[in-house]
């Protein structure tokens, strides 16, 4: 089953859209769903034109396609656990939290806390990430904890922060801090990074462009071929202002 | 007449021991005050009558007036923002909140643009701090780490460190040592005993080598951090480690530059190291009068300090979403109450041009900034100053505020309760 969802032109645009409804698993009942829009609730076909292909008799046969207008609808795929998602254009914030399987797509850019405390699944963003990534929320331990999230374009600041699982896949460059407070999982950076893993405790990073600045307490130990990625690179054992169990892996700079 | 014990309401230091001589409604003389309690008590202009803008410039209206409007502009709104509240009293901010809560609004103070990341640190990890008291009495080190109290809190370092005679420490100016971290040589710098001076944004990286070292790990740290060297870090870690009682006070040149939030749980995180090997406490250097009062008030009756979403009609909090700021430069607010606070002065330029866009209404004694950017100015009293009220300290200590003189202007208080009863009105309650 399909499910399209094109949003309607509002009175005011620049409110955000609280629409953790949109989620496969709710369409399964019909499309008579809840959001927020300011304060005020709405139905959902009051903000979409809604058309609905073909039918399914289990939530990992849908897919929910949002098209139009979509960069201030938040927490879209809040607690998905299976069916899809594919956004056309960019997304407001909070897409994927807590999500735990299926698969989003965006084929725009995403704003912040995409994948929020993500448990499972996969997210794809083809454009650009916001800051604080596949992070947690404000004060919680862990962040991210399975799943994969890959971001084709450049990530804001805080990305990855209280990384616990799974793995983080930026094809640009980040902003600061990336990895700050990681405690696990696997973060891959292709491009640029300032400051990364401050604090980290524990997992791995592997950064494969330039460092533009380093904690001063990472403790390098070792230069070593990667070859999944074919570089040589220099490992770092940090940060040892904290326990210092977390490898941070960065391209050998002499290295083309 | 001499008033004694007078609390100053205007920074986060709520000095109680002024003197003042009061002639009529107006205060003539101010003893034991700084620079800045001299000019809050004598140079109090205020706005006479509430005031609406009109296509051409000013109207005055009456107070019921102007509480109508203000209802009816937050009553129509999808998505009010209510911001402000840290220079009046705690009574006032609670009815602030239940509006908030009553409309479905975002309320936020203006912790959002000075200690917010302190309180999200404290969130992370903790806060290892102490009353003012105890660091009077006890502390022998002292570290300043970008704020410059001579300036910004002129009589902190006279009542509670430096020059002040503590319990066991009584030849305060010999038995205290003084540490300042700053970008710059401040007036503050030239009185320490040690100044540390770094490259701008270098504080994550200091404090991570102060940590590093205070663990024992100083073999891998660099010869130089941020422009400090090797040796100065060693030296000031181990006057850290032997001092009998530490104290580290931070203000917006650590909340505020690079790094923001992390920068402050870096300094929480080094006063838990050095806590292994003595007493260590930290503490922020608070800004307005009652800004610490607008986050204990919001906490508990929210359940958070600042940056509070109700619109959906429970509490929600997620700063860099739910702060005024982001808010604002978002263009998602469509209507804002603005009290006791001046966010045209001091908010960047695309968040104040949005509150001139929609209807924004300001409860404050004086003219700021911010009257320029609104449709309605409501003049009120000006707390500790002609309305009494709870505020806390920058240590979170309670201090009642004294009325010192009568000046004919209604509380903010009961012009915030009005609105909120007009509001219930109109919305059932």
């Amino acid at each position: 089953m399909r499910v399209i969802l094109e949003s309607k032109v509002r009175k005011k645009p620049t409110l955000p859209i609280e629409a953790e409804a949109i989620i496969p698993r709710n369409f399964l009942k019909g499309t008579d769903l809840l959001v927020y829009e300011g304060n005020k609730e709405r139905k959902l076909s009051e903000l979409f034109w809604i058309f609905v292909e073909g039918t399914a008799v289990s939530p990992e046969n849908i897919e929910v396609v949002l098209k139009g207008d979509t960069s201030r609808i938040k927490r879209v795929g809040e607690y998905m656990d299976t069916g899809s998602i594919l956004i056309s254009r960019d997304i407001g914030m909070h897409c994927g939290n807590f999500m735990s399987g299926g698969t989003i797509e965006i084929l725009g850019n995403a704003d912040a806390w995409l994948g929020r405390e993500m448990r499972g699944g996969t997210i794809l963003c083809r454009g650009n990430a916001g800051h604080y990534c596949a992070t947690g929320y404000r004060g919680e331990k862990k962040g991210m904890q399975g799943g994969k999230v890959e971001v084709f374009g450049n990530t804001g600041d805080f990305c990855a922060e209280y990384l616990a699982g799974g793995e983080v896949h930026v094809h640009g460059s980040t902003g600061d801090f990336p990895g700050v407070e990681m405690r696990g999982g696997q973060l891959i950076i292709e491009g640029d990074v300032t400051r990364p893993c401050a604090n980290m405790k524990d997992g791995t990073c592997v950064i494969l462009g330039r460092v533009h600045e380093m904690i001063p307490t990472f403790e390098k130990i070792d230069r070593r071929v990667l070859p999944e990625w074919k570089i040589t690179a220099d490992v770092y054992k940090g940060d040892v202002a904290n326990r210092g169990k977390g490898m941070l892996m960065i391209k050998n700079p002499g290295e083309v | 007449m001499i008033l004694n014990d007078v609390v100053c309401p205007f920074c986060g230091c709520l000095c109680d021991d002024l003197e003042l001589e009061v002639e009529g409604d107006r205060v003539v003389r101010v003893q034991n005050g700084c620079s800045l309690a001299e000019a809050t008590f004598m140079n109090d202009t205020r706005l006479p009558a509430p005031i609406r803008r009109t296509t051409t410039g000013w109207e005055k209206i009456s107070y019921d007036e102007a509480i109508k409007e203000t209802a009816d502009i937050l009553k129509d709104a999808d998505r009010p923002l209510l911001y402000g509240w840290s220079s009046t009293h705690g009574e006032a901010q609670s009815v602030g909140v239940h509006i908030a809560e009553r409309i479905g609004a975002v309320i936020d103070n203006t912790s959002t643009v000075c200690h917010g990341p302190s309180i999200l640190a404290i969130q992370e990890v903790g806060h290892p701090g102490c009353t003012l008291g105890q660091v009077k009495n006890r502390a022998d080190v002292i570290i300043y780490w970008g704020c410059n109290p001579i300036e910004a809190h002129p009589r902190h370092m006279s009542r509670y460190t430096t020059f002040a005679t503590g319990f066991f420490v009584p030849d305060a100016q010999r038995e205290r040592t003084v540490i300042v971290v700053d970008t710059r040589r401040n007036d503050t710098a030239n009185i320490a005993d040690e100044f540390l001076q770094m490259e701008p944004g270098g504080d994550y990286a200091v404090l991570s080598a102060l940590r590093a070292i205070v663990r024992g790990k100083e073999s891998i740290i660099p010869k130089k951090v941020a422009g400090i060297s090797k040796e100065q870090l060693i030296r000031v870690a181990n006057i850290c480690k032997n001092a009998k009682f530490g104290a580290i006070f931070f203000g917006l040149g650590l909340t505020m530059s690079r790094g923001k939030y992390k920068n402050v749980r870096n300094a929480i995180e080094l006063t838990d190291e050095l806590s292994r090997h003595t007493k260590f406490v930290i503490s922020p250097m608070r800004g307005h009068g009652n800004v610490y009062g607008s986050n204990e008030v919001f906490t508990w009756m929210t359940g958070y300090p600042f940056a509070v979403d109700f619109a959906r009609g429970i509490a929600f909090y997620n700063p860099g979403e739910t702060t005024a700021v982001d808010i604002l430069r978002r263009g998602e607010c469509d209507a804002a109450l603005i009290v006791a606070s001046d966010p045209g002065a001091n908010f960047p330029r695309v968040a104040a041009a949005h509150l001139a866009k929609i209807p924004t209404v300001l409860i404050d004694p004086h003219v700021n900034a911010t009257t320029a950017l609104s449709r309605i100015h409501i003049p009120c009293t000006a707390a500790g100053i002609d309305a009494a009220g709870t505020a806390y300290r920058m240590d979170g200590v309670p201090i009642r505020m004294k009325k010192v003189i009568e000046r004919g202007y209604p509380d903010d208080a009961e012009i915030l309760k009005k609105i909120y009863d007009r509001l219930n009105g109109e919305m059932g309650s």
